[in-house]
């Protein structure tokens, strides 16, 4: 009982991080309507980057502006590729993203190195905080303070603020923003900028918790596509509820049959699918 | 050398302004990308006087750090080769490729090594899975394989054949280097947290044969899958079996973010961590609070009192910006010295005739590099290398990163041909 109680709680604390990295991809999809595969990419890039500038700002420096550089690197992506591919088929910014994985991936392991680097957190912050939840130390309790500030920051930004409800509202009908005189070209940098900050923020603190490695975006990152399909794409929230899910399905699987740990979120994701095709909490027309 | 990917140039007459001609090409494009994955390229023009070793090596992927150091071995070796005059007056070629460590592409690229690039002989690997792939491989193509860094031991054991030989050693010997000392130090009621694939399964089963001769208990395992980042629910289940000490038989970056979390939790002070096989590779990518437990190295730099160890690290530093060798980098040496040893001794390049040397050969002391005499036995082509046994150094830096307590020569720790399955047959 004990076992399925950690377990519980360990699957809410990767849930939390899965929709961390899901909200930033969700945005993208939302209104950029483009499928980042290179959401892995930025998120390791933005661990690297920290990195590096952590002897000159600290932990809490190097969180923050290790997002940032990487948002502005997204924007410059944003700007001189992606731009270019608005309103085609899906298939072009696919293979586009799909290629900027394989160019950041080798990028950093030429600058960096292929062998896996440590990145060091707070000593404060290494300690458990009991003996026997042995498994929720202080880094966790701060990826979760983190993960669920920008969850509720993101939800009233959109929904209380200017630029905020014309993102949500270009996520629904990006040409009648347009026709109103919304700056669409400039909405879209900021949704995708907003986008790739989460993933950095998503690539630091997954760097203090599991270390380094070039490709560590791609295993972080499908697990949160995951989470999208079955919180239903187009929905933040869906999202953040699609993170938690597979968060704490795929931590109780583990208890019982660790085997089926990384199947048991594939087979939620065939479940949803089947039984309600745009996800938990998906609108209609996103994608179709 | 390493692998072209496919011009670009090529399809540039359709790359016109057209949309739909255009997004023939980006289709064109993806599918020459597929193929760039899988494929070498061809090269039209080979030099048909140069001895070619065809090195399957991963350099992308969990293994990747793993996998470089075994192609920098075999570069310096091919240098040094080269430098006193080559192989059979020929000069020695290495063809490198990148495996990723998957099975059938590492297997697919091995066939192309052979059948377009014509390498005489086949080197490398890191993941077992791949290792058993290829050798079974070499078999069918009939050219002979070393495997310079794959350990299950069934590859020099059950599936054995007179093609392949192997330079690292086996899971069995991994296990029975540092067990004697795991459970003086820490007991014998043991969890094991194991990679699920070759290496990992057959190393478990060494470690657990062992214990339960000698009296211990396994309290269980927890199976992870290669490449798994997130150990926090394993280390759940470790903890409530409440185990003397628990085995971490991961390898590369999965070691690095098991001892990472290991060390987040602090488990290192509740139970003993430790495991079959540590390398610098791994342990210089961990925190220094991380850096615990005790050990087996297969190879370890500092060798005070063997003779050449000292020069060997010197030119490999001097080669490779100061990086001290590791492991990985003495396999591939090794790999292609064994190679160039028995072609010259067999005077040939057949693999036959090269097999039929190398099965007995033994290895000079200047590529040896261990205080035992290294041999490839001859009835199971499994080199007798020895197991550094020893203790993570506590507050150490880089390169001194590890107390050697106990060399364990190969001969001593090793399973016999017969106990692993092996019924070697050579050719007619």
């Amino acid at each position: 009982m004990e076992l399925l109680l950690f377990n519980v709680l360990n699957g809410l604390l990767l849930g939390v991080f899965y929709a961390l990295m899901a909200m930033g991809l969700s945005l993208i999809l939302g209104l950029n309507r483009i499928i980042n595969f290179a959401h892995g990419g930025f998120l390791a890039l933005a661990g690297y980057l920290a990195y590096t500038l952590l002897p000159y700002l600290g932990f809490f420096g190097a969180l923050i502006v290790a997002p940032l550089l990487t948002a502005v690197l997204g924007v410059l992506v944003e700007r001189f590729l992606i731009r270019r591919l608005y309103g085609r088929d899906p298939l072009f910014s696919l293979l586009l993203t799909f290629g900027l994985v394989l160019i950041m991936e080798d990028m950093i392991r030429t600058v960096w190195g292929a062998q896996g680097l440590p990145l060091q957190t707070p000593a404060i912050l290494q300690s458990a905080l009991s003996q026997t939840y042995f498994f929720i130390t202080g880094y966790r309790v701060l990826i979760l303070a983190i993960a669920v500030a920008f969850s509720i920051g993101l939800l009233l930004f959109l929904r209380y603020t200017k630029v905020g409800l014309r993102i949500l509202a270009g996520a629904s009908d990006l040409d009648t923003i347009a026709a109103l005189g919304v700056n669409i070209y400039q909405l879209r940098a900021i949704s995708f900028a907003a986008g790739i900050f989460l993933a950095g923020i998503a690539g630091v603190l997954a760097a203090g918790w599991q270390g380094l490695t070039p490709q560590m975006g791609d295993a972080l990152i499908m697990p949160s596509f995951v989470a999208i399909i079955v919180g239903g794409v187009g929905s933040l929230l869906g999202s953040l509820l699609g993170g938690l899910l597979i968060g704490v399905a795929s931590g109780v699987t583990s208890a019982f049959y660790p085997q089926a740990s990384q199947l048991v979120i594939y087979l939620i994701m065939a479940l949803v699918l089947a039984i309600r095709p745009r996800g938990l909490l998906g609108k209609k027309g996103v994608f179709e | 050398m390493t692998d072209k990917k496919h011009p670009s140039g090529q399809n540039h007459q359709d790359d016109q302004s057209s949309p739909v001609s255009r997004r023939t090409f980006l289709k064109a494009g993806a599918a020459l990308t597929a193929a760039g994955t899988l494929g070498l390229g061809t090269r039209a023009a080979q030099a048909a006087d140069k001895v070619r070793i065809g090195v399957l090596n991963p350099s992308t992927g969990t293994y990747a750090e793993l996998g470089k150091n075994q192609t920098r071995g075999a570069q310096m070796a091919a240098a040094e080769i080269n430098g006193s005059g080559g192989v059979l007056g020929r000069e020695l070629e290495l063809i490198v490729t990148d495996t990723a460590s998957k099975t059938g592409l590492a297997v697919s690229k091995a066939h192309q090594l052979v059948s377009q690039h014509g390498v005489h002989f086949l080197q490398g690997t890191v993941s077992s899975a791949v290792s058993e792939a290829i050798e079974q491989a070499s078999k069918d193509m009939g050219t002979l394989f070393v495997d310079s860094g794959g350990h299950a031991t069934p590859v020099t054991g059950k599936y054995c054949n007179w093609s392949t030989f192997r330079v690292c050693t086996t899971t069995y010997m991994l296990a029975a280097g540092i067990a004697d000392t795991l459970m003086k130090k820490y007991g014998k009621r043991w969890y094991f947290l194991t990679p699920n694939y070759a290496f990992g399964l057959t190393e478990q089963a060494a470690f657990e044969s062992i214990l339960k001769a000698n009296g211990g208990t396994v309290l269980g395992s927890a199976l992870a899958p290669l490449g798994t980042t997130d150990f926090s629910s394993y280390l759940i289940q470790a903890q409530a079996a409440k185990p003397d000490c628990l085995i971490i038989l991961q390898a590369g970056d999965d070691l690095v973010h098991a001892l990472t979390q290991v060390n987040q939790f602090g488990l290192q002070h509740k139970f003993g961590v430790a495991g079959g096989m540590m390398e610098l590779e791994v342990l210089k990518a961990l925190p220094e609070s991380a850096r615990v437990g005790a050990w087996s190295f297969e190879w370890w730099w500092n060798q005070p009192n063997t003779p050449h160890v000292k020069n060997f690290v010197d030119s490999y530093r001097k080669r490779y910006n100061g990086e001290y060798p590791t492991a990985r980098s003495w396999f591939g040496y090794v790999a292609t010295h064994s190679i160039a040893q028995g072609a010259t001794e067999a005077k040939s390049l057949d693999a036959k005739k090269v097999a039929r040397v190398m099965g007995g050969m033994e290895l000079p002391p200047e590529v040896g590099l261990e205080p035992a005499t290294l041999k490839f036995r001859a009835d199971d082509h499994q080199l007798m290398a020895g197991i550094f046994a020893g203790e993570v150094k506590s507050g150490g830096s880089y390169p001194d990163l590890f107390n050697v307590l106990n060399y364990e020569p190969g001969a001593s720790i090793a399973q016999s041909a017969a106990q692993k399955g092996c019924h070697m047959s050579m050719p007619s």
